[in-house]
């Protein structure tokens, strides 16, 4: 109990951990602000308890399959809200950018925090509902919160690691990890959306795009830390291929379309 | 007006997907899978190949459990006494194995597909 408990948190924290020090060192570089991720943690903390109290009601939307939609409202929203960060974070790089753009100095900030808000509601909702279910459970209880605060300290650790391997960067490399890194956890954000619709039967099942699993099995702790960071799937959908290509695609344009715009302005201005 | 036939095309490919959806959901078979003191009755499931199942999940425990099964990319909470809806398939022949999340040790099934 106590290593499943472990590893069930450890999968979701470092889903969010990942998402929380790539905003937090693109607000660091841009504003030097760092107080919104506190507000934004807390918030999707309390946005996760009541989808985690809900989920029971949830479920019956959409005979039946009201999860499946809202969690996929969610991840595209996070979605839009990264590519709308990409443009912010790309078009606005330097103070002398951010100026020419109109971009007000917060702008950053409460974007980042609506997307840490709205993915720890789905993330920290599927910890919440595990805690509260073993929670009449005195023995069970015991062994699963210290196993989560394990799990939860691994996670934060390596965001920890993520972030100060992000600031240890030097300019357009750093610029260009962020964008890198943001366009994969977008993929992976479109493709679990994908498959939530194809599991509640709202798109088409589509064949097996590729078998991996007797690489590197999803089952397997390596297997699991990649789903987490980066969607790995050892048997994924073709749809699912699709909507991970568009999710990177989306941002990596964003990030393209960001550049010219502000370079053409920088030379409009000289 | 190029343009317009790109949107005609496209708008003709929605219909006849649409189409086939309403055709395939009319006929989906409906596997009931009961979930008791974090064990699943039954926990060997017969699937049809090739066709789309609609997954029953009734949790008669108080505590919630969360159906996974990796092959085949499902992952669902269910909450304690309460039901679910999982679509599966239409997958290959095989043994698609899934595993309650919560209670991993005990809570173990298998989905064969013929």
């Amino acid at each position: 109990m106590l290593l499943s408990s472990v590893i069930l948190v450890l999968q979701e924290t470092l889903e969010a951990a990942l998402l929380v020090s790539l905003l937090l060192a693109a607000s660091q570089q841009l504003s030097h602000k760092m107080s919104w991720v506190i507000y934004a943690i807390g918030g999707g903390l309390a946005f996760s308890l009541v989808y985690a109290l809900e989920i029971g009601h949830v479920s019956e939307w959409f005979e039946y399959t009201g999860q499946e939609i809202v969690n996929a409202s969610l991840q595209i929203s996070v979605t839009l809200l990264i590519a709308i960060c990409t443009w912010v974070l790309v078009r606005g790089w330097t103070p002398e950018n951010r100026q020419r753009a109109g971009f007000r100095s917060s702008l950053f900030t409460q974007l980042a925090a609506a997307t840490v808000m709205l993915a720890i509601t789905r993330e920290g909702s599927e910890v919440l509902i595990y805690l509260i279910g073993f929670y009449p459970i005195k023995d069970v209880f015991h062994t699963v919160t210290v196993g989560s605060f394990i799990g939860l300290g691994i996670g934060i650790s390596v965001g920890v690691l993520i972030y100060f391997g992000i600031m240890g960067l030097q300019g357009r490399w750093q610029k260009n990890t962020m964008v890198s890194l943001l366009a994969l956890f977008s993929g992976k954000m479109v493709s679990q959306a994908s498959l939530q619709l194809n599991q509640a039967d709202w798109i088409p099942s589509t064949p097996v795009g590729w078998d991996s699993s007797s690489l590197l099995s999803e089952e397997s702790l390596t297997g699991k830390l990649l789903y987490a960071l980066i969607g790995y799937e050892a048997t994924p959908a073709l749809a699912q291929i699709a909507a991970y290509a568009a999710g990177v695609i989306l941002i990596l344009i964003t990030a393209i379309i960001a550049s010219r715009v502000q370079a053409e302005s920088r030379s409009a201005s000289v | 007006m190029k343009l317009q036939a790109h949107i005609k095309l496209l708008l003709r490919w929605c219909v006849l997907l649409g189409m086939g959806c309403q055709s395939v959901a009319a006929a989906t078979p409906v596997i009931e899978i009961e979930i008791r003191d974090h064990l699943f009755f039954p926990s060997e499931v017969d699937v049809p190949a090739n066709t789309k199942v609609k997954l029953l999940i009734i949790n008669r425990d108080p505590t919630p459990e969360e159906f996974e099964s990796y092959p085949l990319n499902r992952e669902k909470v269910i909450s304690g006494n309460s039901k679910a809806v999982i679509f599966i398939g239409p997958v290959k022949a095989g043994d698609y194995p899934f595993i309650g999340e919560f209670y991993p040790t005990t809570a173990q099934g298998v989905i064969r597909v013929r």
